[in-house]
């Protein structure tokens, strides 16, 4: 397990190598912030125009039941902000995840450096989960920053963090890990980007019942909780164990098959 | 024990391209094996077939008695890729760490061993510099010296020298005759032949992805066939090898006589026995490298 480890460590070092991933994470950080900047102060105003509606409305004095409706609608803002940030970072964090993932492997690769690495005596499989250890360490590291700036954020503009926003870098880690090992399987089969397309694309998601693949792809639904957030609902513990499990077990089940292709594979 | 051994060996890419054919090898311990061919004989594949790094079509190979997928026979082993493709964002010195590292050289030792092989690789001064800054002499001197660091019984080097310059050559020929001297098996992979016949035991030739010849540089040698000088012809002689299926030149006095064969040799031994010609006056010329490579792939030698 020591050339896991040692791969691991590798990987994120290729991985902060990376130009395109360091700028993709720049850019989604960069645009979550302007987004949330521009949704604080659209909240500002909004609670702005709902008083002064209110004030037309009722005169000069605004009694008890108006100024809770007032309250109400500013935290209703509020909720759609820190949504509006997890929604921002999560495709960000998606588009990271795919991103490592399918060039884990592909871009040893392609450059020709797994040659020297796997003449020393390192496994096929301990090779593959070093590289997917090592993605999995930056979409941790990804998940942190992001769980941080939420908090940090929530305390600047003074919103409430509810219970669904607080599991909501976990829940995208674990969305990640299982739209990740599906990218890292289909870079053993087919071109890179196009391995990050079809794993973004591969998702019960996009189906309906009818149709026979959505009881075959994976089901990301339940991680987005994009309204659950908005309307500040709560996530029961259970059901974070429960979407931790399925993610853990589907993410198990994907690498054992890469590790099955990949022992295959021939290394041109 | 064989370090190498390879039984009926072959590759057949998709598309139906065959690399390599039947393939029979054995390298033995503390033997300098060259392999040699020409472009696209196959050489590269049965590399990589030994390296597990392609699927044999057919037949099966082994490295210490071991089956190429064992991934724990490869800590016995060094390899230098023909092209030398090393992670470009480390340094010389942290490179040959993190190899040293899943080589299971002890962290203490790993620093030590990488600092003691860049200087005998002539890199000492370029170890803190990244190697995406190395020239590619340099890459190759690199890849060289994380081939050395598990001090390998057994050193798979393709074309190791392609990119040096004579002087780097002529040190890596140096740590070549160190290592065989010290006991290292080396599977050598050269287009310089000049350089196999200076170190190598043995040598093999593959030709569009069969093996042609495989035997010592003597063997081969005079599997070939050789060549005699007569300077002082007694008469009768010409006439007498004529009748032989040696080949006679007569220039300026001076008769040569070349032969294909071992059959064909002691023929001729005879007939210049029954004229009086005696051992001494017969200069024999053994073939080089380059004349049973050609010879064996062939092709009319290119002077």
């Amino acid at each position: 397990m020591r050339a896991v480890g040692l791969i691991a460590a590798d990987s994120i070092r290729a991985l902060l190598h990376q130009r395109l991933l360091v700028a993709l994470m720049l850019v989604t950080l960069g645009l979550t912030v302007v987004f949330s900047v521009l949704l604080t102060e659209g909240r500002e105003w909004a609670g702005q125009n709902i008083q002064n509606s209110m004030v037309i409305e009722g005169g000069d004095q605004l009694d008890a039941e108006s100024l809770e409706k007032t309250d109400q609608g500013i935290d209703l803002a509020g909720s759609f902000i820190l949504a509006g940030f997890y929604w921002f970072t999560a495709l960000g964090g998606t588009l990271v995840a795919l991103f490592i993932c399918s060039t884990a492997v592909a871009n040893d690769l392609r450059r020709g450096t797994i040659h020297i690495v796997l003449a020393k005596p390192v496994s096929r499989a301990h090779f593959l989960l070093g590289k997917y250890c090592g993605a999995v360490a930056v979409l941790f590291g990804y998940s942190v920053l992001i769980g941080v700036a939420l908090v940090i954020f929530a305390y600047a503009n003074e919103l409430d963090l509810n219970l669904a926003a607080r599991y909501a870098p976990w829940l995208m880690l674990c969305h990640n890990l299982m739209v990740g090992s599906v990218a890292l399987l289909l870079s053993l089969l087919i071109h890179p980007l196009l391995a990050a397309v079809v794993a973004y694309f591969a998702s019960a998601t996009f189906l309906s019942p009818p149709n026979p693949l959505y009881f075959v792809l994976p089901s990301y639904d339940r991680y987005n909780i994009f309204m659950l957030i908005m309307k500040g609902e709560l996530i029961a513990p259970a059901d974070i164990a429960m979407l931790t499990l399925y993610a853990f077990d589907f993410t198990a089940i994907v690498l054992l098959l890469a590790l099955w292709k990949f022992r295959r594979k021939e290394l041109l | 024990m064989s370090v190498i051994r390879t039984e009926d060996l072959g590759k057949t890419y998709k598309g139906g391209l065959v690399a390599l054919q039947g393939l029979d090898l054995e390298v033995n311990p503390a033997e300098v094996f060259g392999f040699l061919g020409p472009n696209g004989a196959g050489k590269s594949t049965t590399i990589q077939l030994l390296l597990n790094f392609l699927r044999p079509s057919a037949g099966k190979a082994y490295l210490f008695d071991q089956p190429v997928s064992c991934a724990k026979t490869r800590q016995r082993l060094g390899y230098l890729p023909e092209s030398v493709n090393l992670h470009p964002y480390y340094s010389g010195q942290r490179l040959l760490e993190f190899y040293g590292g899943l080589l299971g050289i002890r962290s203490v030792d790993r620093a030590r061993q990488a600092t003691e092989l860049l200087e005998r690789v002539g890199l000492v001064d370029a170890a803190g510099q990244r190697i995406s800054t190395y020239s590619k002499g340099m890459l190759q001197r690199l890849g060289l010296a994380q081939a050395l660091l598990n001090d390998p019984e057994l050193l798979i080097l393709d074309e190791p020298t392609s990119n040096l310059d004579a002087v780097a050559r002529r040190e890596v020929s140096d740590i070549l005759l160190e290592l065989r001297s010290r006991g290292t098996t080396i599977f050598l992979c050269s287009h310089i032949l000049s350089e196999v016949e200076s170190v190598c035991d043995r040598v093999a030739i593959l030709q569009g992805g069969q093996l042609q010849k495989v035997g010592t540089l003597e063997e081969l040698s005079a599997a070939t066939g050789s060549r005699m000088v007569i300077r002082e012809l007694p008469p009768g002689l010409l006439e007498a090898l004529s009748a032989t299926a040696a080949q006679v030149t007569l220039e300026r006095g001076v008769a040569t006589i070349e032969v294909e064969d071992q059959e064909v040799s002691r023929e001729v031994e005879q007939v210049l026995r029954e004229h009086g010609v005696d051992a001494e006056s017969v200069e024999t010329a053994t073939q080089s490298l380059e004349e049973i490579f050609f010879g064996a792939i062939g092709r009319e030698e290119v002077r």
